[in-house]
């Protein structure tokens, strides 16, 4: 036995890479790969929203997104279907640090732009079962995190909010490919650590050398509603320009959504 | 002696018929731990009934839960409960009711505040335990089978989690909870008020108007908890200052209380009444040996019959609760008689077996009979459409039978062999003696009151028939209601709840109007080419004749394709409308769209003319023309430059770029296409009908999507007036704001201020209102009242009005809510209970046709039975009592009951008209004997039902009530009205008399 073990021992050695990284690296980058590939971004996407009885609404929308400094983004949704809400369009900035974001709403069939004023992150995106926190990222300094698991594929990182009451969940899990450091899966546990909430990324590509979520699915367990985000036509580095996410291009929507 | 074979039997073999009967009862009695309640008044109608099955479809549909309604009362501070520490109360509890949770012990435990709290809701009473352990009832539980809150948290409506719309800094829109957190100033306090009265989701369903009430409605995942978690929110507020109130009411918790009173109710009435029958006997007979028989023949009867319906399979329904009160009266009355008579006749005998005997072959044939339509009266339920009705009535009927079979066996058995001869001796002895004051005194009476019937039998019947005509008044204003809160006593919480909540609120009453498309697919195709072709000549007629005429000549050409030769594929037509009008667009709107696309991406910041020139002379796809009337344009307003200038440009291009045909096809493909209510017209309509029931004094508020789309285009579109704006001004502004209170003017502008809704910070909660395809709608009712009667009318207020004023769509409504089913449950009982009545009136008049052997007999005996349910229902109708589920139940059986009396009369009037020859010496010897028991059966039962008088339940209150009248009236009927009736018709009464064969 022991001389089975001194056989395995180096090889052991050999097959780890030089240094795991900690969980504070593991973090960093996952939320990196995973909000601010590229300097800029653009996805197309297909949201469908399931009901509990198993009904659905289809919204497609173009999302631009454009990378500032120190972790500030702006983000362009143009709503192509259906109908009756095509044209509406968001513009959000995203700040570096604590500050706010900005939002503002253009409803075209009510010749109206409107400054939405910061809320609650964790409040639906247009109705459907992702918050606006899952599309936007949630801010790294609000939860501790600690590896609770390595696996063959993931690092399994348990997130602990630090102001348990302003938020719904008691912690929630996050697999994340110790590959790419794109996180795979996400799973949030209620005040009574009761599985209530999943986000999952169902389909994964490399695009332009970013590996990219191209579907992803958010569930929430209590009500019986899913939501699908199918992504295609994702580009990046288009070469955005910073006057795209400003008021007036929500009145007459830029070239590149179209 | 055929038929006596079984007391013959009985009197041979009485161990045997004991050990029979011990076995027996005990077999049922073994049924009773499988025992499982129901006391929902929704089973009052089977499980597969239509408006059951559209109730439960609503509720699925729209994500609709029953509610437990807890309200907060705080008259004292002058902001009512808009005060911070009330508030903060509110805001406490709720956050308890949101985080209920099993401790690791099974207990329910919440938390507030960081602060957690585990509480136990068993109640303190010693009494109370034992009978929640008999019933099985466990006051903790608030868990489903996997350990769940009771409660659904996240459809808690509460002034924490539910969504206010608000303008914020810098004309922005602001989306939160209406109190995210409680506020801390009374100025706080007061914008928390004042948000909830703008908005009329909340106003007078949240918050009362008057500012001094708010209600808190928890969704529980099943109508059984109500009761328990109404118990936890009465825990958790215990604590609470005087000044802050607490109610809970909803019909959940009214019909899951009752159902634990009633528990409560069947554990005492029924023994009490048990009591009050054997003081009754025991004042009678004198004899504690004699009078155990029939006590214990009525609860040998009580359990085999609740055994025989638990070991069935059936729930204990609050009907089946009123069995046991019921038989025990019921049962013993055969025996009564049987020992009455035993009794009188011993001395004549000296001989149990021949005493025995002698009575049962002289009461054989009246008491098959009156136990025959007794059953017939119960059994009769079993036509009524109502489960519980039916099931109560055959196992009644079936009681009733065994009851008189134990009279012949168990009785006779019992008297063999516990009832010794020197206790007999002894009564024969002290006879006389022993009938004491009270007999003779009843006895005197009875006699008077027989000469009385045969002297003045003219003014009897008289009287008799201004008795009927006035209850037939009665009966012609009989107001068929029911409400099941009101089967509460006055004093009662929840009556009280009931009271004050709805002296504040819109009601606490809910019913559901769903409406819908009567066919799918909306307008037809010529009305869909028409309104097309105004849109289109409305909007280019005047800037663009020629190019409107060539668009409408192509929408006229793609009609006649479409319209006549083809099904109506909106869609397909309108993609090739939309590839004729990019035609007609030309180039000059594209070349429009080029312009002003290149003037957006320009950079703003040091913009100027001469910039702007330079830009848009490199741009592509730009005639000469358009430039130039661009830049005579701006020419007119000089000295722009930066953001201004860009801003002016491009309003400029889009006065041309707005007229183009494609995109007019485009915002009309959203229109044409919209759902039924994303449609301005139907919306609009809806407005209106609400607006309308907002007058009905029945109808405490109504609530739509409608109101939801007003409130959200308000707060979208709503400009503050600036700062320094004149009072003639901000008036302007004010009217501008108010004007958008109300449904957009297109179907697209209502899909995105509804788009805004769905995604509101309370999840879908948009969706209890409207379809998630925006097909049906939902009208929530609150009513002030529950009763029936009310719903009712507010349904007819409703078919009248849609009738009046026809909506833009044919629409098919449908109404659904626990007030609504209380109505059709009602209706079917009354019907049920009519059928019922008659189909037992005919059975048992052929009965007494058989027995009587004489149709002047059996008419005879109709009558007392005929007048008195004639009087208790037109005292009913005039005393202005309701006409609701325990009256209508009492109808059945009072046809049952009195006949009785009759049968017994009439049985022996014919036997002493033959024996003493007359029927003047008949009539005198009728007020001895016969009469006594006769009235002796009449108090026993009456006075059996009195126990229910004190009960806290109306129901059983009304049973116990109207029971002992019915007593009286029929025992009153036969004693006058029947010799009365005699006298009058002596001569065709006995003349025409078959002769009988005699039985011995």
């Amino acid at each position: 036995m022991n001389s089975r073990l001194a056989f395995l021992l180096p090889l052991l050695a050999l097959a780890l890479p030089a240094a795991e990284p900690t969980v504070d690296e593991i973090v960093q980058k996952a939320n990196q790969v995973s909000y601010y590939a590229g300097k800029d971004g653009r996805a197309e996407v297909e949201m469908t929203i399931k009901d509990d009885k198993g009904g659905t609404r289809v919204r497609k929308f173009v999302i631009l997104r454009l990378n500032g400094e120190d972790g500030a983004q702006k983000f362009y949704v143009y709503f192509k279907e259906p109908a009756d809400v095509r044209s509406m369009a968001y513009l959000v900035w995203k700040y570096a640090g604590d500050k706010d974001d900005d939002r503002w709403l253009w409803l075209p069939a009510l010749n109206l732009k409107k400054r939405i004023a910061p809320g609650d992150k964790r409040t639906s995106f247009v109705g459907s079962d992702f918050l606006y926190e899952d599309v936007s990222g949630r801010n790294l300094a609000e939860d501790t995190h600690e590896l609770k698991e390595t696996t063959d594929q993931f690092y399994v990182i348990r997130n602990t909010p630090k102001k348990p009451d302003t938020v719904e969940f008691s912690y929630f899990l996050v697999w994340i490919d110790r590959e790419t450091f794109l996180p795979r899966k996400a799973e949030y546990y209620d005040k009574n650590d009761k599985l209530y909430r999943t986000v999952e990324a169902t389909k994964v590509e490399t695009i332009q050398g970013y590996p990219t979520v191209v579907e992803s699915v958010a569930s929430d367990l209590r009500a019986g509603t899913s939501t699908t985000n199918a992504f295609s036509g994702v580009e990046y580095d288009l070469g955005l320009n910073d006057n795209i996410f400003t008021e007036r291009f929500l009145r007459r929507p830029p070239r590149e959504i179209r | 002696m055929k038929k006596l074979w079984l007391t013959q039997f009985s009197l041979r073999h009485p161990k045997a018929v004991m050990a029979v009967t011990l076995i027996v009862a005990l077999v049922m009695a073994a049924q009773f731990p499988k025992v499982r309640f129901d006391n929902d008044p929704e089973n009052m109608l089977a499980k597969d009934e239509p408006v059951r099955v559209f109730h439960n479809r609503v509720k699925e549909q729209f994500a609709l839960y029953d509610f437990v309604i807890a309200g907060v009362v705080n008259e004292q501070d002058p902001d009512g409960i808009f005060n911070p520490e009330t508030l903060q109360r509110v805001h406490t509890l709720t956050e308890q009711l949101l985080s209920l949770r099993r401790s690791p012990d099974g207990l329910p435990q919440v938390q507030a505040g960081g602060e957690s709290r585990t509480v136990d809701l068993r109640p303190k009473s010693l009494y109370r335990r034992v009978l929640n352990f008999v019933f099985r009832h466990d006051a903790n539980r608030l868990f489903t089978s996997d350990g769940d809150s009771a409660i659904i948290a996240r459809e808690v409506i509460a002034p924490s989690v539910v969504d206010n719309l608000k303008q914020a800094e810098l004309g922005s829109l602001k989306q939160e909870y209406l109190m995210p957190v409680p506020p801390t100033t009374r100025a706080e306090a007061l914008v928390i008020r004042d948000d909830a009265m703008g908005n009329p989701l909340y106003k007078g369903t949240l918050v009362s108007e008057d500012g001094k009430a708010v209600c808190l409605y928890i969704p529980i995942k099943d109508k059984t908890f109500s009761y328990n978690v109404a118990a936890l929110v009465q825990e958790l507020t215990k604590d609470w200052p005087a000044q802050d109130r607490l109610f809970i009411t909803g019909l959940p918790v009214a019909e899951d209380t009752f159902g634990v009173e009633m528990l409560v109710q069947m554990a005492t009435s029924a023994p009490i009444a048990g009591l009050a029958v054997f003081l009754l006997l025991l004042l009678f007979f004198r004899r504690l040996s004699l009078i155990v028989a029939p006590m214990v023949l009525a609860v040998t009867t009580i359990v085999c019959t609740m055994g025989l319906l638990i070991g069935l399979g059936f729930d204990v329904h609050i009907m089946s609760s009123m069995i046991a009160i019921f038989l025990m009266p019921i049962s013993v009355a055969d025996s009564v008689h049987i020992l009455s008579e035993f009794f009188d006749v011993y001395h004549r005998f000296d001989d149990k077996r021949k005493a025995v005997e002698h009575v049962i072959g002289h009461l054989f044939m009246p008491m098959l009979y009156t136990s025959l339509t007794t059953v017939a009266g119960f059994a009769s339920l079993a036509t009524t459409p109502i489960p519980p009705v039916t099931v109560f009535g055959l196992h009644v009927a079936f009681g009733v039978a065994l009851a008189w079979v134990l009279t012949m066996t168990f009785v006779p058995a019992y008297i063999m062999l516990f009832v010794p001869k020197r206790t007999l001796d002894r009564i024969t002895a002290t006879r006389n003696e022993a009938e004491g004051e009270h007999s003779t005194a009843m006895t005197r009476s009875l006699e008077w009151l027989g000469r009385f019937s045969y002297l003045r039998w003219r003014a009897i019947l008289l009287v008799t028939l201004g008795v009927v005509a006035i209850s037939v008044y009665g009966i012609t204003r009989i107001n068929v209601n029911d409400n099941p809160v009101r089967w509460f006593t006055s004093n009662h919480p929840i009556r009280v709840a009931d009271r004050v909540l709805n002296e504040h609120f819109g009601g606490t009453y809910t019913a559901y109007l769903t409406l819908e498309a009567a066919q799918v697919g909306g307008n037809d195709c010529a009305t869909k080419a028409a309104h097309l072709a105004a849109a289109a000549q409305a909007r280019f007629g005047e800037a663009m004749p020629e190019a409107t005429r060539e668009f409408l000549a192509e929408l006229d050409s793609l009609k006649q394709l479409y319209c006549n030769v083809r099904t109506c594929d909106t869609k397909d037509c309108l993609v090739r409308l939309a590839a004729a009008a990019e035609r007609i667009d030309g180039k000059a709107t594209k070349a429009w769209n080029a312009l002003a696309d290149g003037i957006n991406y320009l950079d703003p910041d040091g913009l100027t003319m001469a910039k702007l020139t330079d830009a848009v002379g490199k741009l592509d796809g730009v005639g000469q023309a358009e430039k130039q009337t661009l830049f005579a344009r701006l020419a007119k307003t000089p000295n722009l430059a930066g953001s201004d200038l860009q801003d002016k440009a491009l309003a400029i291009c889009d006065e041309f770029t707005s007229l183009s045909f494609r995109q007019f096809v485009s915002e009309q493909e959203a229109e044409l296409t919209a759902p039924l209510f994303k449609q301005p017209a139907m919306l609009r309509w809806v407005n209106e009908f609400q607006a309308y029931l907002a007058q009905d004094s029945l109808v405490g508020k109504t609530s739509s999507a409608v109101d939801a789309l007003k409130k959200a285009s308000y707060e979208l579109n709503y400009v503050a007036p600036p700062a320094d704006a004149s009072p003639a001004e901000i008036q302007e502004y004010e009217t501008r704001n108010r004007s958008h209170y109300s449904v957009p003017d297109t179907a697209r502008a209502c899909g995105q201020v509804f788009t805004q809704l769905e995604g509101m910070k309370k999840k879908d909660s948009l969706f209890h209102l409207v379809t998630r395809d925006y097909q049906q709608l939902n009208v929530w009712f609150q009513l002030k009242s529950g009763d029936n009667r009310n719903m009712e009318q507010v349904v007819q207020t409703v078919a009248d009005y849609v009738k009046a004023n026809p909506p833009p769509v044919k629409l098919v409504d449908g109404w659904a809510g626990l007030t609504y089913i209380n109505v059709v449950w009602q209706k079917k009982m009354v019907w049920g209970m009519l059928r019922s009545l008659s189909s037992s009136a005919a059975i048992v008049f052929v009965m007494m046709l058989v027995l009587f052997r004489s149709f002047l007999f059996g008419l005879l005996s109709m009558i007392p039975l005929s007048v008195t349910i004639a009087f208790i229902y037109g005292l009913i109708g005039i005393g202005g009592k309701d006409y609701d589920m325990p009256v209508a139940v009492l109808s059945s059986l009072t046809l049952g009951l009195s006949v009785d009396f009759a049968i017994h009369f009439l049985e022996r009037a014919r036997e002493y008209q033959k024996r003493f020859g007359s029927w003047a010496a008949a009539a005198a010897q009728m007020f001895k004997e016969p009469a006594t028991a006769i009235s002796r059966n009449a108090i026993t039962i009456a006075v059996g039902f009195t126990p229910l008088l004190v009960a806290p339940l109306v129901p059983y209150k009304t049973v116990g009530f109207f029971l002992a009248s019915i007593m009286a009236v029929s025992w009153l009927g036969t004693l006058f009205i029947l010799p009365a009736l005699i006298t009058g018709l002596e001569r065709y009464v006995f003349s025409r008399q078959p002769k009988e064969s005699e039985d011995e």
